[in-house]
């Protein structure tokens, strides 16, 4: 089946949009005949299987070297001159496609390559003056601050491990700071 | 509590974690094995902070620049309300 022969518009929108969500965005789910049988019912899967890896290939290689509209703009025209490359119907989908989701892949990437955990959320609380049981002592004010830390994209798997929770950090604010972080 | 050089502990540290140290480093990401142009500034901030019983662990974690210029804000407006208490 020639290049020609897959409609561009609507379906391969829908077809760049589930493969960004499947490569970048880590959503689980998407198989070569969901996509085959929602978008393009007709085409037989011999047939759909080298055309989704075209497609696939071709967005990665997009937002890998994370192509400015001059570079897309190349980049797509050299593939429509190609033997087994894309329409010019095709070209503008994918064109267009990328205008409007770059930012969102390159997010996605960035968090793909960060293996620390992130920070996914802070809130604090300042107490006044405070006493405890077993000291006589009233101490001064003190700021206590939640950090929820977690890696992103495990909240994708039902095996992923929890978001971290630093539980109440006492974090001691004085008007001079330094001599609370000295080492010991 | 004898050494006038351990950390002061509070009331609150019975219950929560004391913060000891703090390092962080900005730095930034090139290329991966995803992305070849990645390009991303980072903060990467280690956090060691005490339990009750004097354990100490650590945290590692990563923060985006627009990340980062909210924790910072969050921090001064933490400072802010802790002077006036």
């Amino acid at each position: 089946m020639a290049a020609g022969e897959f409609e561009g518009g609507k379906p391969l929108n829908g077809l760049l949009n589930a493969l960004a969500q499947d490569t970048f965005h880590g959503h689980p789910g998407i198989t070569e005949e969901l996509l085959r049988s929602q978008l393009y019912p007709e085409v037989p899967p011999e047939e759909f299987r080298p055309f989704l890896a075209k497609m696939r290939g071709i967005l990665k290689s997009i937002a890998s070297a994370d192509m400015d509209f001059n570079q897309l703009e190349a980049f797509l025209t050299a593939q429509t001159k190609k033997q087994g490359g894309i329409t010019s119907d095709q070209a503008a989908v994918i064109s267009k496609f990328w205008k409007s989701h770059k930012t969102k892949i390159r997010e996605s990437l960035m968090n793909q390559s960060r293996w620390n955990s992130g920070l996914r959320g802070l809130s604090w609380r300042v107490d006044g003056k405070s006493q405890s049981r077993h000291s006589a002592q009233i101490h001064t004010p003190v700021a206590i601050i939640e950090l929820e830390l977690g890696k992103y994209g495990q909240v994708y798997h039902a095996h992923s491990l929890p978001a971290l929770h630093l539980l109440m950090l006492v974090f001691l604010l004085a008007s001079d700071l330094s001599h609370h972080f000295k080492p010991h | 509590m004898e050494a006038s050089s351990e950390p002061p502990l509070d009331a609150k540290s019975e219950v929560t974690n004391q913060l000891v140290d703090f390092q962080w480093k900005l730095g930034m990401a090139v290329s991966s094995d995803t992305c070849r142009s990645l390009k991303y500034p980072y903060v990467a901030v280690m956090l060691k902070v005490a339990d009750h019983s004097g354990q100490v662990k650590t945290k590692c974690f990563e923060m985006t620049i627009p990340q980062f210029q909210n924790f910072y804000r969050q921090f001064k407006e933490i400072a802010a309300v802790i002077e006036t208490v």
